[in-house]
């Protein structure tokens, strides 16, 4: 079973800084991408980094990411309840 | 012998100890066709985060193993034509050092993806080639900068990374163009864990299998966390270290840890069962 994790990027503004989510999964599901593509010349700014879920497999909905995110701006649920 | 040492070794032992690889005429040929192509510019995107979605999990979550095969046969194309790696020895790092230049330490994207490492405790991946010239062409692929390294300093920071537990591969950018020396892990490196995990090779075994001399082995278990694969385990009631030979990717971790030199590294090639497993 497959969560469907959503992060609210109107709150969580700087996670490269942050990163509290992705260092207490225990099993390592979320991950750091970008909003915008790779542009020659120029490093992104760390305002377009987002978290997201990548190894959705690995999600046990243990819910620690939600707890640990100091704005609140993570959902996790399964379609099967929680 | 693999498939990449067939096509593109040209006489040399193994396709990553053939300079051919690793020269300027080549990363320009496969640079102009990938552009020409439509592709991103960038020589060194890592791709592999953006490979697999979350449809291939939906689908193997439902059991349609049809769509599964599709996905797994279409990634694993994209990724050996594009960037793929092949896990290699220490030893055989070393030698790489020695017949290619430029060398440069970077900063690892795998791990700024999945731990949001700063690139200050970041500095694990290696660069090679002519690309590395080009490095302030792409800022953000290159977060961090870049430290040009002698050959002997390589060889030192290589030695160093593999005792701290991280395995040597090389991987393509452009296949066969060499452009990475990474030192890799589970399960924040991509290739591992999507190689490990879902069965898409974009990782390949090493030309070498781990084996233990049961006589030799003291049970310490010392070796046992060094294997980033998923093929060691200990057997308690022998007392002993277990490598599933099948599940080895041939990086020398376990041996090097082995203070009995009860684990060798054998040629894959020398075991009938072994030898097509990669």
């Amino acid at each position: 079973m497959l969560p469907t994790i959503t992060v609210d990027y109107n709150k969580c503004k700087d996670p490269l800084s942050c990163r509290k989510c992705l260092l207490i999964c225990p099993t390592h599901v979320l991950g750091l991408g970008t909003d915008v593509p790779v542009v020659k010349y120029r490093e992104t700014d760390t305002e377009h980094f987002i978290v997201a879920g990548v190894r959705f497999d690995k999600c046990t909905g243990c819910m620690d990411c939600i707890k640990v995110c100091p704005q609140g701006a993570i959902q996790v649920s399964f379609s099967g309840g929680m | 012998m693999c498939d990449w040492c067939e096509k593109y070794g040209d006489g040399y032992e193994r396709w990553y100890f053939n300079p051919a690889n690793y020269a300027r005429r080549l990363y320009k040929i496969r640079k102009e066709e990938a552009e020409a192509a439509g592709a991103e510019a960038n020589p060194q995107v890592a791709g592999g985060m953006a490979i697999i979605g979350r449809d291939f999990l939906e689908a193997r979550d439902r059991g349609d193993m049809e769509e599964v095969e599709k996905i797994k046969q279409q990634a694993e194309s994209t990724s050996w034509f594009t960037h793929f790696g092949q896990v290699i020895t220490l030893d055989e790092a070393l030698k790489i050092v020695d017949i290619m230049y430029p060398i440069a330490l970077i900063t690892c994207a795998c791990r700024r993806s999945m731990q949001g490492l700063p690139d200050e405790e970041n500095f694990t991946c290696m660069g090679m080639g002519p690309g590395m010239y080009k490095w302030e062409r792409w800022p953000d692929t290159y977060r961090g900068g870049v430290h040009f390294l002698t050959p002997e300093e390589a060889k030192e920071v290589l030695t160093k990374l593999n005792k701290r537990g991280l395995v040597q591969s090389v991987f393509t950018f452009g296949t066969p163009y060499l452009g990475g020396l990474c030192n890799c892990e589970y399960p924040d490196c991509a290739a591992i864990s999507t190689t490990v995990d879902f069965g898409i090779r974009m990782l390949w075994k090493g030309h070498y299998v781990a084996q233990i001399d049961p006589e030799l082995c003291n049970g310490c278990a010392s070796c046992v966390h060094r294997c980033q694969f998923k093929a060691l385990s200990f057997v308690p009631s022998r007392n002993k270290a277990y490598i599933d030979q099948f599940q080895c990717f041939g990086c020398g971790q376990c041996a090097t840890e082995c203070d009995q030199d009860a684990i060798t590294m054998v040629e894959r090639a020398s075991l009938p069962a072994l030898a097509n497993v990669w």
